[in-house]
């Protein structure tokens, strides 16, 4: 049916983009769709969430790609003409998403930061981040569909409500896709997740040796925090895992404290700690950008600086 | 001998961009690079060259000025390029970019066996160009790709998804996007640039393409955003030190 539409691949996304969709829902006097893979939110959890009607994505083929469900996905959407389609900001979320925009011939707001709807213009407004964060993009569609993209855990999980009903169907199986995995490796868990730390650590490039990140996870211990990590450190010297690389790119994290060691302060870095509290700095450069973006700063070598910091807190 | 397909774009860095009064954009001492993720994915085209043979072409849309782009482009191993420009290239859409990426490859590119693109542009970093490429062209679609190697006529691909790695196969021509973590480009040296200067570059103008040309979405604003601090600079001597500590004490998370 038209309306609100969202396509979820898990229990969280579907709960996190039905909030979304449910808010936008009631701006526009539209109904909600909810588009799930079979095995993560089930029609009941969806219905009690604000969907008006769930579909649920056939099972797949222990090889077969996520993204073989487009074909299926596209012909709803034919069929039922959205005005607006949600799916997570997540790797197969981001692909699914363009792929999906293509074959609809319609427009895409990528990693959406802020999404409405204008009853006034009966349109919608979006924004997103550009030039690696300097820039907030104002968007607007002058056609629908319009498909966005979420950033996982930027949206509040829609609460269950009493009573609703809705109606389910089950979409037919799609054909094969033209590619196969043929292998799963599952994330070893070797990182902890930064993105609630309410101290982060973030070493740069400014360490010479990977052993001497034992300065930083000192430093991270006595404030009682974590470690992170630029992106040099994590995938181009790959001394710490990605899930610690902070950035657009990677994690954005939201501390109430957040202390640059050895960091330059590149803006497609600097904008992954944007929600943090306060933000300071050691680093040698007295020009380097991160001094402008932080609440203080030393202008020191952090190899001599650290250890007298870690020595003062310790009194 | 397959033929490998870099798409590329010249951008502006955004290390020089200041905020101008009123929260605008200033552009006013900006210079221009080839997008960081762009770089990964000629890198790999060129790197799958020197591996099994072939031949690699870069295939970039811009403004006339970008041409300095296209000569960064060759100066990376690349063998010939494509330039599809005109001045009101300047702040094309995802979907008007692979409009004209797509008829390109399609009407001059005959036969390929890849194309790899970066996981998205430096300036944009919509990361919809390569998905929505593969999909015009009805080529099969691998994003996000830390490890590429190609055999007879199949890509295998090692793609990083949230929940760990899925390794891929797909039939060839397909096309990829790359993770930054997939190589390390090269950084040209004053040979590569002389060289650069010698390899075929054909132009196509605007005028040459027949596809439909508007933008699906419409950027109405583009403005600075706060990432400005206070930006209080101590110095690395006692002094410095205890007031760096009394600050974070302050913050409230020392005690």
């Amino acid at each position: 049916m038209p309306g609100v539409w969202i396509v979820a691949e898990t229990r969280e996304q579907a709960y996190e983009l039905l909030g979304a969709a449910r808010a936008l829902a009631r701006d526009m006097g539209a109904a909600v769709t909810a588009v799930v893979a079979g095995g993560s939110a089930t029609p009941g959890e969806c219905i009690a969430r604000g969907a008006d009607e769930v579909l649920v994505l056939a099972g797949l083929a222990p090889g077969e790609p996520f993204g073989a469900h487009l074909p299926v996905i596209e012909q709803e959407a034919r069929g039922g003409s959205p005005e607006l389609i949600l799916l997570s900001a997540t790797a197969r979320g981001k692909e699914t998403a363009a792929r999906l925009a293509a074959r609809l011939g319609c427009g895409l707001c990528s990693g959406c930061t802020a999404l409405a709807f204008d009853r006034e213009s009966r349109s919608l407004r979006m924004e997103r981040l550009a030039y690696g964060g300097a820039a907030i993009q104002k968007l607007a569609a002058p056609s629908t569909p319009v498909i966005v993209t979420v950033p996982p855990r930027s949206v509040e999980p829609a609460a269950p409500l009493e009573g609703r009903q809705g109606r389910t169907r089950e979409l037919p199986a799609p054909p094969p896709s033209a590619v196969k995995i043929v292998e799963r490796k599952p994330k070893e868990k070797v990182a902890k997740d930064i993105t609630e730390a309410r101290v982060i650590v973030c070493a740069g490039r400014g360490f010479e040796r990977k052993e001497d990140l034992a300065l930083a996870r000192a430093l991270a211990d006595a404030l009682g925090g974590e470690l992170g990590a630029t992106r040099p450190v994590t995938e181009e010297l790959h001394w710490l895992p990605e899930d610690l690389c902070i950035g657009l790119s990677g994690v954005q994290v939201k501390p109430e404290l957040y202390v640059g060691l050895g960091v330059s302060g590149q803006v497609q870095h600097m904008t992954g700690v944007r929600g943090a509290k306060v933000v300071c700095a050691v680093n040698r450069d007295e020009n380097a950008p991160i001094f402008a973006l932080s609440d203080f700063g030393i202008v020191g070598d952090l190899y001599d600086v650290v250890p007298k910091i870690l020595e003062a807190l310790r009194k | 001998m397959p033929t490998l397909i870099a798409c590329f774009k010249w951008v502006v860095d955004e290390a020089y961009i200041r905020r101008g009064p009123g929260g605008a954009l200033d552009f006013s001492s900006v210079d221009y690079k080839i997008g960081e993720y762009d770089r990964n994915a000629i890198e790999e085209a060129v790197r799958l060259r020197d591996a099994g043979g072939g031949s690699v072409i870069g295939v970039t849309v811009g403004v006339p000025e970008s041409a300095k782009g296209v000569k960064d482009g060759l100066s990376r191993g690349m063998d010939q390029a494509f330039f599809v420009s005109d001045p009101s290239f300047r702040d094309l859409e995802p979907s008007q970019t692979a409009a004209i990426l797509a008829e390109v490859i399609r009407t001059r590119i005959p036969q390929y066996d890849l194309i790899a693109c970066g996981e998205g542009s430096s300036d944009l970093y919509a990361q919809q160009v390569g998905p929505r490429l593969a999909e015009l062209l009805g080529i099969p679609c691998v994003c996000f790709v830390q490890k590429l190697s190609l055999e007879g006529g199949t890509l295998r691909a090692e793609r990083r998804v949230e929940d760990g790695v899925e390794v891929v196969e797909a039939p060839l021509p397909a096309l990829v996007t790359v993770l930054p973590d997939i190589n390390t480009p090269r950084i040209p040296g004053v040979k590569d640039t002389l060289m650069a200067g010698k390899k075929p570059v054909t132009a196509v103008t605007k005028e040459e393409l027949t596809g439909r040309l508007e933008g699906a979405l419409k950027t109405e604003a583009m403005t600075a955003s706060r990432l400005e601090r206070t930006g209080e600079k101590l110095a690395a001597d006692a002094a410095g030190i205890a007031r760096f500590v009394d600050s974070l004490r302050k913050s409230g998370w020392i005690t």
